[in-house]
């Protein structure tokens, strides 16, 4: 079997919650310990031990893997580098928050051999910022902006978030504008989706916020406007990037390529199977340690569900996907061609830029 | 019992003014039922009847009555349908009978139905016993019901027995009046025996059972009968007379001629036996039928289509049950491209559709939708042919059309006066044309008019409740069709005509009517992925046009590797979703819209 070239980590730590976030995380320190670390650790040498992991791109995502000690994240780093052959290594992307992100830690992951990182700034706006209920002022975001230029990290992501209750559109325009003048070499910029189960969700249903698909789609518009006239390419939905900055880890994802998810509630996505590990921390070491696997859903995808994934996820991109992956949904295909959902390109098809904005409803006719 | 002792009689009565009570008090009074075993009207089975306080189904009654000139004799009480649907099966009913009660309200008066039900009994030249019931009500008016007794239905004043059912005031009066007033049957016993078939009804047990009037001749168990229609030869398993309560069939020895009764057969189901027909003997057949033998054609037509696509066989068994004891009901299977498969149904009238579709809910359980009502076309082709059109989609081609034809009818309001000018309104909207005016009284007045059966099928009763805030009264009887501009009004989403919302209109309301249907449809199509236009169109010509413009937005911002599965299970469902609702070309409509639409009709 050939080596897992892609590997995600879940820090499930975050100072505090965000009101809109469905992740699974943790607030406080209670399972923020070295035990966690050793349990990531030991989930790696034993997938290591089934199927060689020689990573060509690694994410650590979260919650917030910088809200770890720096004494715990340059463990986990120490701990990686050991089990892992980094040779063929393209990409290192560490999430980011703003108030957790010291000068020390910044150099620490640098010398680790991470070279990407995904800052969650999500405005520039403290009254935005206040709804969306983070830890981090503009100014901290800015001077930790600084910090991790400062130490040498050349590819940097800046999160931004529209549609924000309350945000105008003249604010989200200067969140783009100011985010353009920092020139990061990539910027992902989300509408607001109110998951099922968070603050947001429940305001939203007691009615007090509101959804409003017109203005969801002028903010849209303006986004990929204003950044594509920046220099920016929005290769997918939500991300855009100066040639070459492109998350190589994300699109392996949108590819449908196999990767190994580490870390309690990771998914990944290998030999044909979906699987989940457990959304709970102590649980999940406690598993480890008793020699147990870790996972607690599993869902095995066949060709055709693979297929449909590949569709639906790959024309997200700008590159699209290739025609012929299209064969079965011949009608479905002709239709979308002539309302001008989908373009040809080469032997490809993508979506066109109205197609960008109804990528679900495109998607989802090749479901059936 | 010779025939002189036999007097076979009907009560007609607008809605509410005592018919039901009367006979249930005539059946006490002659001890045919126990004061104790008498529950509210005994003769209304239904449930739906007892609601609605209506006789749907006849159901006829034999009572022995001791008179005051000490002679017994046999009263055949035979309760009909109180509406003007089932005009058919009253005069039917009228037909086996000589004389008739005419019930009138002490305080209300005569009302449409009075009048409608008057027409009918004199038609069939039966003698009247007038009857001003409620009399003991404080608000009771005798002097001018006696004056609308003579001047609208031109009866004599001094013939009214004056009774209260409910108190139990001038019970024997009108007893005594059917026995004097009334005549007996004419029938001759040696002749050949002729049996009017005026209704039947379905046993589990035992089958058809039919309601005859023996006319001539009589008829017992063993004798070999057919029906004069269809030919068809029967063996008599049982004849017999009927009670109010169980058993509700008590066999006799003969039916002879003059009585009413029943004859069981075997006859498989009631579509087998037209009312109207004449039973006769099959060794020694009559060689004329009974007059007036008329099949009994639906007048008012509608789709009624399952909500849940699967229940089509359920409602096709729970239709045919329905058939088995009302065979004026009919139906056929039909597919809608919007509401899939269902049943093209007729029925008498509106009310007939609605007891239908209500019992269809009620007794069966069914969920269902009906179709924007439609009546009975005949459309005159250019070469002289005529063809009959229930359905908007079975209109020939308006090029080879040279006439449409509607059918009418002759309407009978009775009105407040302060209601006259918003009704003559009303009128003028639904095409109708005042005939005559009569003024019942100082405070109401009658209105003759004569409109377009298709104009009243769906609100016009309503309006005219509301109108006259309930105190108005509507009947109708139907009249010759009439040459109008009718057009099909079709809509048409993105393009394509959807069945379900065409319909045949009249020229000067098919723009209105178009527009209505098209801003109704607006707000219930969900936005697709392009734009929908929503058009109303006569022939080719579009009269009528709304947009239901693009979605806009439709995209999830985020969605990394560990959100794939969920992404796609979320995909899959809106996919699901889609399926559920009904294509028309591209363009995705739920069910419940089209609900939605055939509803605000």
């Amino acid at each position: 079997m050939p080596p897992i070239e892609h590997l995600y980590i879940h820090i499930p730590f975050c100072p505090k919650l965000c009101p809109y976030c469905c992740f699974y995380v943790e607030e406080g320190a209670k399972n923020k310990n070295r035990a966690f670390l050793d349990a990531l650790l030991l989930e790696l040498e034993k997938q290591n031990q089934i199927r060689e992991v020689i990573p060509r791109t690694i994410y650590m995502g979260g919650g917030t893997p910088t809200s770890l000690l720096a004494d715990q994240l340059a463990y986990l780093m120490e701990g990686l580098k050991t089990r892992l052959p980094l040779h063929q290594l393209e990409e290192w992307t560490v999430e980011a928050n703003p108030a957790t992100v010291r000068p020390e830690k910044a150099r620490l992951l640098k010398e680790a051999g991470v070279n990407r990182i995904s800052l969650g700034v999500q405005s520039w706006n403290d009254t935005t910022l206040k709804t969306l209920g983070r830890v981090h002022s503009s100014l901290q975001a800015r001077k930790t902006v600084e910090t991790l230029l400062g130490a040498g990290f050349a590819s940097l992501n800046i999160d931004l978030m529209f549609s924000v209750p309350g945000q105008t559109l003249e604010e989200w325009e200067a969140d783009l504008q100011t985010t353009l003048e920092i020139a990061p070499s990539h910027i992902s910029a989300y509408c607001l989706t109110y998951e099922e189960d968070t603050d947001f969700f429940l305001k939203l249903s007691k009615g007090h916020f509101k959804q409003d698909e017109a203005r969801d789609a002028r903010l849209f518009e303006l986004t990929m406007e204003q950044l594509e006239a920046g220099g920016y390419a929005q290769y997918e939905i939500s991300n855009h990037a100066r040639p070459g900055h492109e998350s190589r880890h994300n699109i392996a994802c949108w590819e449908g390529r196999e990767y190994l998810g580490l870390g309690p509630s990771a998914f990944s996505t290998l030999n044909g199977e979906r699987t989940q590990n457990v959304c709970d921390t102590a649980e999940y070491v406690r598993r480890l340690n008793a020699g147990m696997p870790p996972v607690h859903s599993r869902e095995s995808l066949d060709a055709s569900t693979l297929l449909k994934e590949k569709v639906a996820f790959g024309l997200r991109m700008a590159t699209g996907v290739e025609e012929e992956h299209l064969d079965n949904w011949h009608a479905e295909k002709i239709h979308l061609l002539e309302i001008g959902l989908l373009e040809r390109h080469d032997s490809r098809l993508r979506l066109t830029r109205r197609g960008k904005m109804l990528a679900d409803a495109v998607g989802e006719s090749f479901m059936g | 019992m010779s025939n002189d002792r036999i007097r076979n009689f009907c009560i007609i009565a607008h809605i509410d003014h005592g018919k039901t009570t009367l006979s249930d008090r005539l059946l006490e009074f002659t001890g045919t039922v126990e004061k104790r075993e008498s529950q509210e009207q005994l003769l209304d089975a239904m449930d739906l009847e007892r609601e609605r306080g209506i006789t749907i189904k006849s159901h006829p009654v034999a009572m022995t009555y001791k008179a005051q000139d000490g002679l017994e004799y046999q009263l055949n009480l035979m309760d009909t349908p109180g509406h003007v649907d089932f005009a058919y099966e009253v005069s039917r009913s009228l037909a086996a009978c000589e004389g008739a009660i005419l019930v009138v309200d002490a305080a209300q008066g005569v009302e449409a139905q009075t009048v409608a039900n008057v027409h009918l009994a004199m038609k069939q030249e039966l003698t009247l016993v007038p009857v001003i019931n409620k009399i003991d009500l404080p608000n009771s008016d005798l002097p001018s019901v006696r004056r609308q007794l003579e001047e609208i239905l031109a009866i004599p004043a001094e013939e009214a027995v004056l009774a209260s059912a409910k108190a139990g005031i001038g019970i024997t009066d009108i007893l005594e009046a059917v026995v004097k007033r009334i005549p007996p049957p004419k029938g001759k016993a040696e002749d050949r025996m002729r049996a009017l078939v005026f209704d039947s009804s379905f046993d589990t047990y035992r089958g058809v059972v039919v309601y005859v009037r023996v006319v001539d001749g009589s008829i017992k168990a063993g004798d070999v009968v057919k029906m004069m229609n269809t030919n068809r030869p029967y063996e008599v398993k049982e004849v017999g007379i009927f009670r109010p309560t169980n058993p509700k069939f008590v066999a006799q020895r003969e039916l002879p001629a003059g009585s009413v009764g029943y004859v069981i057969a075997n006859m498989k189901t009631s579509a087998e036996v037209k009312v109207g027909d004449t039973l006769t003997s099959s060794r020694l057949p009559a060689t004329e039928p009974l007059p007036g033998f008329q099949e009994v054609q639906p007048m008012v037509f509608s789709g009624i289509y399952p909500i849940n696509t699967a229940d089509f066989e359920a409602l096709k068994v729970a239709m045919g049950k329905l058939q088995l004891n009302d065979a004026a009901f009919v139906f056929q299977a039909e597919s809608s491209v919007a509401l899939g498969f269902g049943f093209r149904c007729g029925f008498l009238g509106l009310l007939h559709m609605e007891i239908i579709q209500e019992r269809l809910r009620r007794e069966f359980d069914m969920d269902i939708i009906a179709t924007y009502p439609s009546v009975i076309y005949q459309v005159y082709k250019t070469n002289g042919e005529m063809v009959l059109v229930d359905n908007p989609e079975h209109l020939p081609d308006m090029s080879i059309v040279e006439e449409i034809r509607e059918p009418m009818v002759r309407c009978f309001l009775m009105l407040p006066n302060e209601a006259i000018s918003p009704i003559m309104q009303l009128i003028l909207e639904k095409r109708g044309v005042l005939k005559h005016t009569e003024s019942l009284d100082t405070r109401r007045v009658m209105l003759t008019i004569e409109i377009p059966l298709n104009e009243i099928l769906v609100d016009f009763v309503d309006k005219i409740k509301s109108i006259t805030r309930g105190y108005g009264s509507m009947d109708y009887e139907h009249a010759e069709h009439q040459a109008s501009k009718l057009v099909k009004l079709d809509i048409l989403v993105n393009g394509e005509p959807v069945d379900a919302f065409s319909s045949i209109v009249h020229r000067d309301k098919a723009e209105s009517r178009g527009r209505a249907l098209a801003a109704k449809l607006k707000e219930v199509i969900p936005t697709q992925l392009f734009t929908v236009p929503i058009q109303a169109a006569i022939g080719g010509k579009i009269v009528a046009r709304e947009t239901v413009s693009a979605q806009r937005k439709n995209v999830t911002a985020k969605c990394y590797g560990g959100d794939i599965s969920r992404k796609r299970k979320l995909l899959e469902k809106q996919k699901e979703g889609k399926k559920r609702m009904k294509a028309i070309g591209r363009v995705n409509i739920p069910q419940e819209a089209f609900i939605e639409v055939l509803k605000t009709n």
